[in-house]
């Protein structure tokens, strides 16, 4: 009897996690059902909602949490409502990436501004006496709580279910979600009611923000630690799918409670390959229906093709003499040890991770958003290798990259059948799913990572340290090292690229179909461009971890392959120096903002402080107004220069195609 | 274009056309494409008000293109587009639907997911200030297999009862000039004379059709006019006993040997 009740104990609690789950994924997915946007600033609004509660909760004093259950989130809508406003609608008609990428760039933006607002420190949520304590059934005591938030949930998803199949909005949205392009063929303005979806998503979100918020800290990161499993369930239950995400939601919310108290062993990780095993048997989710992912308005990714206004001799002497110059003058200029040898050689690294990256994404059109999976995987394999195998640092980098290559080969092999947006999804759990394993292995180092014992050599066997070489001043052959591996790497995607693969490659992110019938193998050219992919990115990671001096679960956090994607747009996306100069970029501003947390003025510090949001602006703007990169603003320059000077043809607007 | 040229007396047919007729719809010199791809090389060309006008033409010649900057789906690089005596060339799809023009795309393009029921019902929630507007029940009574199926998913449908879906939810947003692409593709010849009644009864209440088909012959039945494109311009234009009685147009134009 007491083992019945424990397990409804545990069921109860599930359901309660996977009602919160439930309104997270609902308006995930109608938002991308009807717009065909993926929203990563979704896991925002649902932390906004718990911090407006408790700001209004106080504001209103006693019976306050039931004022901010209701206002809360209606203010989150209206943020929502701005949001879609002002970011999201200039993008429509584009690839849906830019909508990943510019939502990762709201996610840094809303969490440094709550940073900003309400602090760094979690708060505790009074609960209203009433949903405290217990009621007690068979002899076991249930939270009155739990029922609560089950309550709350259910009932707004019965008003969801019943405002999608009852009104006049809910057809339309529903049609709209199917083929938006006929919808507006009968005469109906859709996108009018984007922004009414956008803010309704919000505000769902917002509400489990307010009820999570009585059972646990409201925090700056609440919103990270929901936002995968949201879309996990969104995948899992069928992209645009509101029965798909109330089912996947309950399930994942009772499945991941069950597996913590019963098989600890597996917590964590049973989302993740629960999603992989769904995607590869079922590619459109439980309740997804492939026939309704409408072929209308993908639109292209914007890559840049050739080299805009400087020619290619040119460009091939700048990047000779910036080579050169890297190569050069750390040895005459006493440069600060801490600008060559940490700042330096993190932009070498990073250069490297989005030039391969770019790879698959620039070229063959994949957008993996779990690529930080080999730049993880990477680094611990050369940690593990230096540590228990053999010390020499050329072992180890070369035993990652084929490890890489091995697990991009596999992974491959199960994620490249899916295409589009489930390829980004189904590569976001594979490495959500790796950074949960290390936290549950000794010979991992567990949360704590592996910093002690990692000492790698330049011998083979032996031979000197690698951080203690230094050649003139400060300046670590370390420093060479990275160098050489970036531009090693650059030359050898350049060689892939400028051979048949590479157009092969380029034709297929133009029209997969076609290249098809051409007669290419395009699994089979995606793969290997993956593969590829795969062994610089963990080159990349083995670096990384050298620099560091060991290696922890934050080298596989999804957070680094936003921000290689961010440095990947940055720069420009299809031309193989663009995201490497974006990394550049990415990092100096970086650098230059936190140190202004040192500077004198409080102004400047405020914005020190605030790093992450104005690199969040910064990005949004990007993202917007420059979706093609650093490495087109010449072009479009020259270009206004020549339009304004009256010189040359007016440029010939394309007509606009809808498909 | 160099030898297929048509000859300078036809080039502007639109111009012979509108001297006798009220134009319901008047397309000039208009000219199209996709990004760097023309598509439309300067058509022109004119539908009565209360006629079936069937556009005919090879595969790939600019047929659904030419629907498709009508609807302002796709948006004319030069010419123009005149609806009611109204210039709509720069309007996109909702305004131009609500200004009375109905689509029934190529594929029909029923919402797969929504019942026979629910697809009409967004159409009726659709349109704008057509004339011509049928209820949902008109449709279930014109179309009585559609009936049957109220409650079926769009899925589910028979190609044949699709296109009546798709005609019915056009009419029901309201259609005084429907554009119909190849409304009998793919459709066994029983239901392709099905669909062609349907055509006819719309007319026959006052709707005026615009209809591109691959299937001449069908196309010929149905029509009072007929326009033939080839290489983005209107090549050829006159009533189907004359283009039937025109074998070189017939074999040229249309692959059709008589």
């Amino acid at each position: 009897m007491a083992a019945a009740g424990a397990l409804f104990d545990q069921v109860l609690n599930g359901l309660t996690i996977g009602m919160v789950y439930v309104l997270l994924a609902a308006g995930l997915s109608i938002v991308f059902g009807v717009m065909d946007v993926i929203n990563f600033a979704h896991g925002e609004f649902f932390a906004l909602g718990a911090y407006f509660a408790l700001s209004v909760a106080i504001a209103t004093g006693p019976g306050g949490f039931w004022v901010a259950l209701l206002v809360a989130p209606l203010l989150v809508a209206v943020v929502g409502a701005g949001v879609e406003r002002f970011t999201v609608r200039p993008l429509y008609g584009r690839n849906p990436l830019y909508h990943i990428l510019l939502t990762f760039g709201l996610v840094l933006v809303i969490k440094d501004v709550v940073e900003l607002v309400w602090g760094p420190q979690p708060y505790q949520f009074a609960k209203p006496p009433v949903l405290r304590g217990t009621v007690e059934i068979l002899g076991y005591g249930y939270s009155v709580y739990s029922y609560f938030v089950v309550g709350v949930g259910l009932l707004i998803a019965v008003g969801t279910w019943l405002a999608l199949t009852r009104t006049k909005y809910g057809l339309i949205i529903r049609a709209g979600s199917m083929d938006r392009g006929m919808v507006r063929n009968l005469g109906i303005d859709v996108d009018r009611y984007y922004t009414l979806v956008f803010a309704f998503g919000a505000l769902l979100a917002a509400v489990g923000g307010v009820v999570i918020a009585g059972r646990q800290s409201v925090s700056p990161g609440m919103g990270d630690s929901v936002i995968i499993p949201a879309f996990i369930i969104v995948v899992l239950g069928g992209l645009g799918s509101f029965r798909g995400a109330v089912v996947g939601g309950l399930a994942v919310g009772v499945v991941q409670t069950l597996v913590r108290s019963y098989v600890p062993v597996l917590e964590g990780l049973v989302v993740f390959l629960l999603m992989i095993v769904v995607l590869l048997v079922r590619p459109q989710g439980l309740f997804g229906n492939p026939e309704w992912a409408g072929a209308d308005e993908g639109g292209d990714l914007l890559t840049v093709s050739g080299g805009g206004v400087f020619d290619s001799t040119l460009r091939r002497r700048a990047g000779a003499a910036l080579v050169a110059a890297f190569a050069v003058v750390p040895l005459l200029v006493g440069l600060p040890s801490y600008y060559v040898n940490t700042l330096a050689v993190s932009i070498f690294v990073w250069a490297l991770f989005a030039l391969s990256l770019d790879l698959v994404m620039g070229y063959a059109g994949l957008v993996s958003l779990g690529h930080v999976l080999f730049y993880g995987v990477g680094a611990y394999a050369t940690v593990l290798v230096v540590v228990n195998l053999v010390p020499s640092l050329w072992v180890a980098l070369a035993v990652a990259i084929a490890v890489c290559t091995a697990v991009a080969w596999v992974v491959g092999h199960l994620s490249i059948r899916v295409s589009g947006v489930y390829f980004s999804m189904i590569t976001l759990a594979f490495a959500e799913l790796f950074h949960s394993a290390v936290y549950k292995f000794g010979w991992t180092g567990g949360s704590d990572g592996i910093f002690g014992g990692f000492d790698p050599t330049y011998g083979l066997v032996g031979g000197p340290a690698v951080r203690s070489i230094e050649l003139v001043g400060d300046v670590e052959l370390f420093y060479y090292v990275a160098l050489a591996a970036a531009v090693g790497g650059y030359l050898l995607a350049r060689r892939l690229i400028r051979a048949p693969f590479g157009s092969v490659l380029q034709a297929i992110r133009e029209s997969e179909d076609r290249t098809a019938f051409v007669g290419y193998d395009v699994t089979a050219y995606k793969r290997r461009a993956f593969v590829v992919s795969g062994g610089l990115a963990g080159l990349a990671g083995g670096l990384s971890a050298t620099l560091t001096g060991g290696v922890a679960p934050e080298f596989l956090a999804w957070i680094l392959s936003g921000e290689v994607i961010v440095m990947t747009i940055l720069g420009g996306m299809g031309t193989l120096y663009g995201p490497m100069l974006g990394a550049g970029v990415y990092l100096v501003v970086k650098d230059v903002l936190l140190s202004l947390t040192n500077a004198g003025s409080p102004l400047l510090v405020a914005l020190g402080e605030f790093w992450q949001g104005a690199l969040g602006l910064l990005f949004v703007a990007f993202v917007i107004f420059v979706p093609e990169g650093l490495v087109s603003l010449p072009e479009t320059v020259a270009s206004r220069i020549d339009r304004r000077s009256g010189g040359g043809e007016t440029i010939a607007e394309d007509a606009e195609v809808s498909d | 274009m160099s030898d297929d040229d048509p000859p300078s007396d036809a080039a502007r047919p639109a111009d012979r056309a509108s001297a006798d007729v009220d134009p319901l719809l008047r397309l000039e010199n208009l000219r199209a494409g996709y990004g760097e791809t023309r598509v439309l090389d300067g058509v022109d060309m004119t539908v009565p008000r209360g006629e079936i006008v069937a556009l005919v033409g090879r595969n790939g010649v600019g047929k659904t293109t030419t629907l498709r900057s009508i609807m302002g789906e796709v948006r004319p690089t030069d010419g123009r587009v005149t609806y009611a005596g109204e210039d709509v060339t720069t309007l996109g799809p909702v305004e131009t639907v609500r200004r009375g023009i109905g689509f029934v795309p190529e594929e029909r393009r029923v919402f797969p997911g929504l019942t026979v029921e629910e697809n009409l019902t967004v159409g009726s929630y659709g349109g704008g200030d057509a004339a011509n507007r049928r209820s949902i029940e008109d449709v279930f009574d014109a179309f009585e297999n559609l009936d049957r199926r109220r409650d079926s998913r769009g899925t589910d449908l028979s190609g044949g009862e699709q296109q009546m879906l798709a005609v019915g939810r056009a009419l029901v947003a309201g259609a005084d000039l429907l554009l119909l692409d190849e409304p009998t593709e793919g459709l066994a010849p029983l239901i392709v004379e099905r669909v062609a009644d349907i055509v006819r009864e719309a007319n026959a209440d006052g709707v005026t059709v615009l209809l591109v088909e691959q299937n001449v012959a069908a196309a010929l039945d149905l029509a009072d006019r007929v326009y033939v494109l080839d290489g983005g311009r209107i090549v050829y234009e006159g009533t189907p006993e004359e283009l039937r009685a025109d074998e070189s147009v017939m074999d040229r134009y249309l692959g059709v040997g008589v």
